[in-house]
């Protein structure tokens, strides 16, 4: 123990040495984060050779701040400018952007910044705390168990549609049926694919995320002057604003936790990601809140959860990749090539054989999200100025980025297209009263719900009742039973209260 | 200086047209390349196979005196790049693919498409051989080999693979078929996955081509190779199924290689010659073993194969995928 604290205090300083690299990577992974399509992970691809020559701590510390700032910067144009820099962010404009349209950007990057940097940095020290732990939950959460989690977070789509179920449950059933579309998991049948190859690894996530978010919120500004409503007061940039901000975060500590610790958890899954995560912690939120018709029209705590969730996702993936060797998500995969190039050997003996490595992925995370708290906070003042810019140019910028963004990724012209046809789709929902969101969560969680499902009915050959076969499994269920019921509970007696209240 | 007369002119000019007609392609192929050579890969920027690519042709492009501009078309476990060089490039040794001929070669098997026959492009040069192998996590309960059969002959034993139509889940049917024992595949969609499968207790254990194994370090423990273990403990020493069952299963191999048009062959078979020649000499050269090994190859899987070898294998992962075709596609 004593040995374990001694180097961790010196790997944290030596870390703090590497500030003239964590500081020009968290701008640089603000950049690439904000922009669609481009990501850490890709970042990093693109810069291997850069990367490759660095020393392996200064790999260590460029990948890692890279990572977690291009985590917190697709949350910006997701807030300012209703465009989700990758599928983690999709739940963030939920409440992020209302925000911004009611004249609070400057408040909404605060609270996201504080709840990035907080969520971040707690869960990479709970991850440090109790890894051994936290390595084991991938041992317990397989297909079966991981049917429900998904089923969290689709759930939201009755949520959602709450004012209007029908049009809601139809939008979310769309959302499945479009992401069903690609060959299936399990024999590579193609389904629905139209005759296009590039549809038979499914709709890709990015055209479809920026086409109905992005593309069509452009369609809707430029009937408008600028993004913030009229009826909003324009104010002029100041530091109160983003103080406001951070305090309204701050207030609530509480969620902040346990919605990063949900990221956490999900993150040390293999294999799942922050998208999950930060819909299943919306989710939650939503269901355990007291105002839960607040949500989606620009509460903080819809804020706070996918925000502190995608952030606390950051930290669960290095779990798996250092204790087992078993990288949990795409960049973590990356950070395993690079650090083998280096002669790193992950596995459960890297901690013995090369600790400082091991504990140097976790420091260098926590010393990044220190450093972006004190760096990247004062720049909402700035930042939100986006939401003045009159719609005129702002549209044609948001559609010019955005058929960047979709087209990078894979490099076909075919996703730019995608990309607008999902614009249009997205424009006649929301003149339709259709939410585009709860397409979203089809398109994203209907995919690797199938996927989960058909191996879990694989793995038993074909017994629905496998569904049912885990004891964790079924703790969830009852969990998620619980979670459907208890808004109707809330809300009824909220109703009945109301009632027993006589009028004045 | 002598004078160029009629008589001369018209002498000059038919001995030169009569050896531009007698050699066209030695006149032709002394100048190929003369730009660069596009590559088609059927995977994603920043994999094994982007790598493997970028170690190679740092090589070849000595030898050949062309760039390689590779073009990443990922998808449908290959079949995008596929159909993208066979429709969408013209035959004319000017573009290649560079595929992983075990599993794609399966994919064409298990789902043909309409657009191309496997007969339209030929493999003419085989950069590595790594071959498929069975292991276990190394917390599981099955330690050996004897422990998987014996359970499988029990209880049908859930196998995780990257895909259904991968040699790895060749190997493991055919080893089903020796021995008596249950196994259900469950493709796992990709290596890291397939992988995590074992380690976590997902799947019984997994099949999967040893590079990634190899990587996976001490979470995992190989058990049996589906061809040689050519790097001994580097897969724990496991024996070769052939070996230790005395069949006589061809290597179940994640194998890449270098395809062309089969027009552009018939066409340009003077182009064709550069290719294979300096694609050959390549081998030769040291300087390969270097870069192979920088960019994180297994030095031991580096493996020269020219057509005949290539068109072997390509054979018999046809032969082996229409034998087991109904286990691998549902059908």
């Amino acid at each position: 123990m004593g040995e374990t604290a001694t180097i961790l205090t010196e790997v944290f300083f030596q870390t703090l040495n590497y500030w003239w690299v964590i500081v020009p990577t968290i701008f640089l992974g603000l950049i690439v984060g904000g922009i669609p399509g481009f990501s850490a992970a890709n970042t990093i691809i693109i810069l291997m050779p850069l990367t490759l020559a660095m020393d392996l701590e200064t790999g260590i510390v460029f990948m890692v701040s890279l990572y977690c700032s291009a985590r917190m910067g697709a949350g910006i144009p997701a807030i300012l400018v209703n465009i989700p820099g990758t599928a983690g962010a999709a739940a963030t404009p939920l409440d992020g952007y209302p925000m911004a349209k009611a004249g609070k950007g400057q408040q909404a990057l605060s609270i996201s910044f504080v709840a990035s940097c907080i969520g971040g940095l707690l869960t990479t020290l709970i991850a440090l705390a109790t890894m051994p732990i936290l390595a084991r939950v991938g041992f317990y959460m397989h297909s079966v168990e991981m049917i429900v989690v998904m089923l969290f977070g689709i759930s939201l789509i009755a949520s959602i549609a709450a004012q209007d179920m029908l049009k809601g449950l139809i939008a979310g059933f769309f959302g499945l049926m479009i992401g069903s579309i690609g060959t299936d998991v399990v024999y590579a049948t193609p389904r629905g694919t139209m005759g296009f190859l590039e549809l038979y690894d499914g709709v890709p996530l990015i055209p479809a995320l920026v086409g109905l978010f992005a593309v069509s919120e452009a369609f809707i500004i430029i009937e408008k002057r600028v993004i913030i409503s009229e009826d909003a007061e324009p104010k002029h940039p100041n530091w109160q604003d983003t103080i406001e901000g951070a305090v309204t975060a701050l207030k609530r500590w509480w969620h902040i936790i346990w919605t990063s610790i949900i990221g956490l958890a999900i993150g040390v899954v293999p294999g799942a990601g922050a998208s999950i995560a930060s819909f299943v912690a919306y989710q939650q939120s939503r269901t355990y809140s007291k105002t839960p018709e607040r949500y989606g029209t620009g509460h903080p705590e819809g804020l706070i959860a996918p925000e502190s969730a995608n952030n606390g996702v950051t930290s669960g993936t290095l779990v798996p990749l250092l204790v087992l060797g078993i990288p949990g998500g795409a960049t973590a995969a990356i950070m395993l090539v690079v650090m083998q190039f280096h002669g790193v050997s992950f596995g459960p003996a890297l901690f013995e054989n090369q600790p400082k490595v091991g504990y140097g992925m976790f420091m260098a995370m926590a010393v990044s999200y220190l450093i972006m708290f004190l760096t990247i906070l004062p720049l909402s003042r700035y930042m939100s100025h986006v939401t003045t810019i009159p719609t005129i140019y702002l549209a044609p910028l948001i559609i010019s980025f955005t058929l960047v963004g979709g087209f990078v990724p894979r490099e076909y012209m075919f996703d730019m297209y995608l990309a607008l046809a999902f614009g249009v789709i997205g424009y006649i929902a929301r003149r339709t009263g259709y939410h585009v969101a709860a397409i979203l969560i089809g398109v994203i969680l209907g995919p690797l719900l199938e996927r989960y499902f058909l191996l879990a009915l694989k793995k038993s050959d074909g017994d629905v009742f496998v569904l049912f076969s885990s004891t964790l499994g079924n703790i969830l269920w009852v969990a998620l039973f619980m979670s459907l019921i208890l808004p109707v509970f809330f809300n009824w007696r909220r109703n009945r209260r109301s009632a027993e209240v006589p009028a004045e | 200086m002598k004078r160029l007369d009629r008589r001369n002119f018209l002498k000059t000019t038919a001995a030169a047209g009569g050896m531009a007609l007698a050699a066209p392609g030695i006149a032709r192929a002394a100048g190929y390349p003369e730009r660069n050579i596009n590559v088609i890969i059927p995977t994603r920027e920043g994999g094994g196979a982007d790598r493997n690519f970028r170690a190679f042709t740092s090589i070849w492009k000595e030898k050949l005196g062309a760039e390689f501009e590779p073009g990443f078309f990922p998808g449908a476990s290959g079949r995008v790049g596929y159909e993208v060089y066979m429709g969408k490039n013209e035959p004319d040794a000017y573009s290649l693919i560079f595929g992983n001929m075990g599993p794609e070669v399966l994919n064409w098997a298990m789902q043909p498409p309409e657009s191309f026959d496997v007969a339209d492009y030929i493999y003419f040069g085989r950069v590595d051989t790594d071959p498929g192998c069975l292991f276990v996590g190394a917390e599981s309960k099955l330690q050996t080999l004897d422990d998987i059969i014996a359970a499988g002959k029990e209880r049908k034993l859930n196998v995780g693979t990257s895909r259904m139509a991968h040699p790895a889940s060749i190997g493991l049917l055919s080893l089903g078929e020796v021995t008596g024992a249950q196994f259900n595949l469950i493709p796992l969609s990709g290596g890291k996955n397939t992988v995590a499968g074992a380690v976590t207790g997902e799947v019984d254990f997994s099949v999967l081509t040893s590079g990634s194994v190899i990587a996976a370090g001490d979470a995992v423990k190989t058990l049996l190779v589906f061809g040689e273990n050519r790097v001994g403990e580097a897969l724990d020493n496991a024996p070769s199924m052939n070996d230790v069952y005395g069949t006589d299963l061809p290597e179940m191999l994640s194998s890449r290689a270098f395809g062309i048009h089969k027009k552009a062959v018939d066409d340009h078979p003077d182009r064709f010659e550069v290719l294979t020649r300096t694609f050959k000499e390549s081998f030769d050269d040291p300087a390969l073993l270097e870069a192979y090994v920088a960019q994180k190859g297994t030095p031991e899987y580096l493996n020269y194969g020219g057509v005949e070898e290539c068109e072997a294998f390509k054979q018999a992962m046809l032969e082996l995928g229409a034998k087991y075709k109904p286990l691998l596609t549902g059908a």
